[in-house]
């Protein structure tokens, strides 16, 4: 489980999603003023962007997102 | 966004900085504010959402009107921590629950039950003790009105920035200086007084709780700021469902219709028993006893024995559960910064701690009186926001010297400064493959301890000066990766260094408790660049009936101690 997608049609770029991300997996994008899914690995599943979500834009995955990190990156 | 470094400086000065905004830090807030200091409050996610408050279950409180009995409380706290709780805490953390819960109420948050006068009380597993639970849609809605009152009493809330490294002058604190993950900018607070409430120490686990932020950057800024630390080799654990840690219907509320395709996605649901893979209940927790209720070890001890994967009986359905999922999750106030007197101050002038970064030992070594967690964070919180606030009130401020400040900076700054190196996720997954197995950090022996000691004081030596950081977001990581890698020093150094069983803390090699040598707690400091552990007895007034026969002085019974000790 992750979060997958932001869907900009729905997001109204409120922020409540980034801001109540514990491990800052979402950013707000400047020029689009939507939120967008900057850092999924480090997604933990908490699911509190979708409860923050006042208009149901974020879907979750059922795939996880375990990353394999090289030593650089 | 790519950031080479950072120039621009924000100063800002307050009589107060509170450092995390769960249920401690907005105590210490709203209570420092009560004593007219100004005050900030910050946390590198949200205040309110931040840590583990938000997944709190349940709210002790004492009242003797509802026919509590403070020596039938304390005598079940003092067996089950199997003496080694601070005492004064554990009666503090008890009698002063019922002025927090009045002040919760009068906040607006509400308990479950008929009124406010007569809450619904819910029996402890133990059987001895009472809590309250929260009426609330969904996880966390109390913290939320917490951070409401924050902002109600005129403390300022500034939200993700990480405090990362204080500042002192003449030995004494006098604040720190703070990352943004948002733009880049140094914080230079200056603070009369500082108030760490940060939570304990995990390793990231991706399970429940979901602790990811609570990577002890408190105790390791304190620490090496000369704070002295305690009980890190008391682990907690929690079951956790594999698939998803912590639930969507417990998140969405009760209000909001669960979609379709998340249907069935809710947390762990714990059932009355345990069920290992072979079908066959754990054993139950002897009555009276040490009821090491949510602790979990018996699901390390049924791994060990190739009996896992571990079921519950929750009423809708099996579900597969994992123990030791949340590796790091405090004891419930084991572990973290030592209390130097009962008003939250720790060993270095000018910091004070609460909540969970404040090891107040008030559960020993297991942790039996449910609620109580929650309550002392409450508890601590207020009584350390006071004391901070009367004291930043009397001592005033300080010019911090501007050595100091680079000093600081260029700490906070190294692995941006960095063109190459290592990465912190890459280093912290190295930490959890090392750390997390269970025959590493629950069940232990000394040649298992020492042969992972040696690979993370390695990676302390070697990985740490050259993670770098290639924007703001990792800059976070590679000081929480920091933090992480000097707390798995301390949990495996005091986990060799006590050479005994007790409560979550299980030897192999020493499977006995050993009174009243280790009647005692483990204190650790800074002492001329090295980490120096010492043992600090017990009061001997706080001792158990040493003629009481072992057997009953101590009812659990772990494996391989076929020997009563002593």
């Amino acid at each position: 489980m992750a979060v997958e997608s932001i869907n900009p049609q729905l997001c109204s770029g409120c922020g409540a999603c980034v801001l109540s991300c514990p491990a800052d997996v979402l950013r707000m994008d400047k020029a689009l003023k939507k939120a967008v899914v900057r850092y999924p690995e480090e997604c933990v599943v908490c699911c509190w962007c979708v409860a923050e979500c006042p208009t149901d834009a974020i879907t979750l995955t059922p795939k996880r997102t375990a990353r394999l990190f090289t030593s650089w990156g | 966004m790519s950031v080479e470094t950072i120039r621009e400086q924000r100063k800002i000065t307050c009589d107060v900085l509170v450092v995390g905004g769960g249920i401690a830090g907005c105590f210490a807030a709203i209570k420092a504010r009560e004593k007219g200091a100004s005050v900030l409050l910050i946390d590198k996610g949200c205040a309110g959402k931040s840590g583990q408050s938000p997944y709190a279950g349940s709210f002790m409180v004492f009242n003797p009107a509802w026919g509590h009995d403070l020596p039938a409380w304390m005598d079940l706290v003092n067996r089950t921590s199997e003496y080694v709780n601070n005492r004064a805490w554990t009666e503090l953390t008890i009698t002063q629950s019922y002025d927090r819960y009045r002040d919760l109420l009068q906040w607006g948050v509400r308990f479950a039950g008929s009124s406010e006068e007569n809450p619904t009380r819910f029996p402890a597993p133990s059987g001895v003790t009472e809590q309250l639970r929260f009426e609330e849609d969904r996880h966390g809605d109390y913290v939320q009105i917490l951070r409401r009152q924050v902002r109600k009493s005129g403390a300022r809330i500034l939200d993700r920035i990480m405090l990362t490294e204080l500042l002192k002058t003449d030995n004494r604190v006098f604040g720190g200086i703070g990352i943004s993950v948002d733009e880049p900018v140094l914080y230079v607070i200056s603070a009369a007084a500082t108030v760490l409430c940060v939570g304990a120490c995990g390793y990231k686990p991706a399970a429940y709780p979901p602790i990811v932020q609570l990577t002890g950057d408190g105790e390791a800024m304190a620490y090496r700021a000369g704070a002295e630390i305690l009980g890190k080799e008391f682990v907690d654990t929690h079951i956790s469902r594999v698939d998803i840690p912590v639930g969507i219907p417990n998140m969405l509320g009760r209000k909001q219709p669960v979609p379709p395709a998340l249907a069935g996605l809710d947390g762990p649901k714990r059932g009355r028993t345990l069920y290992n893979a072979e079908g066959k209940p754990l054993p139950p927790r002897p009555e009276g006893g040490s009821k090491y209720t949510f602790t979990y070890l018996e699901t390390e001890f049924e791994a060990h024995a190739g009996r896992a994967p571990i079921y519950t009986d929750a009423p809708d359905g099996e579900r597969e559960m994992v123990g030791g999922a949340c590796l790091g999750m405090s004891l419930r106030k084991a572990d973290g910064l030592w209390p130097a007197d009962l008003q939250g101050r720790s060993t270095l002038p000018g910091l004070f701690a609460a909540g969970d970064a404040l090891g107040t030992m008030q559960n020993g070594s297991a942790y039996a009186l449910t609620g109580s967690a929650l309550a002392n964070g409450a508890v601590s919180g207020a009584l350390a926001g006071s004391a901070a606030a009367e004291e930043a009130l009397r001592i005033g401020h300080a010019t911090i010297p501007e050595e100091e400040t680079s000093r600081a900076a260029q700490y906070v700054l190294e692995p941006l400064a960095r063109k190459g190196g290592f990465s912190p996720q890459w280093v912290t997954q190295l930490l959890q493959n090392t750390l997390m197995p269970y025959f590493v950090s629950y069940i232990k022996r000394a040649d298992r301890l020492e042969a992972v000691l040696s690979l993370v004081l390695y990676y302390r030596e070697q990985l740490d000066p050259k993670l770098f950081a290639r924007d703001l977001h990792q800059l976070r990581l590679a000081h929480e990766t920091r933090s992480m890698l000097l707390s798995a020093e301390m949990r495996l150094r005091s986990a060799l260094f006590r050479t005994e069983s007790r409560g979550n803390h299980y030897r192999e090699d020493f499977p006995c408790r050993r009174d009243p040598d280790w009647l005692a707690w483990t204190k650790i400091g800074l002492n001329n660049g090295k980490m120096e552990l010492s043992k600090v007895p017990i009061p001997e007034i706080w001792h158990p009936d040493l003629n009481l026969p072992y057997l009953e002085r101590y009812p659990y019974r772990f494996p391989g101690e076929t020997e009563p000790g002593n």
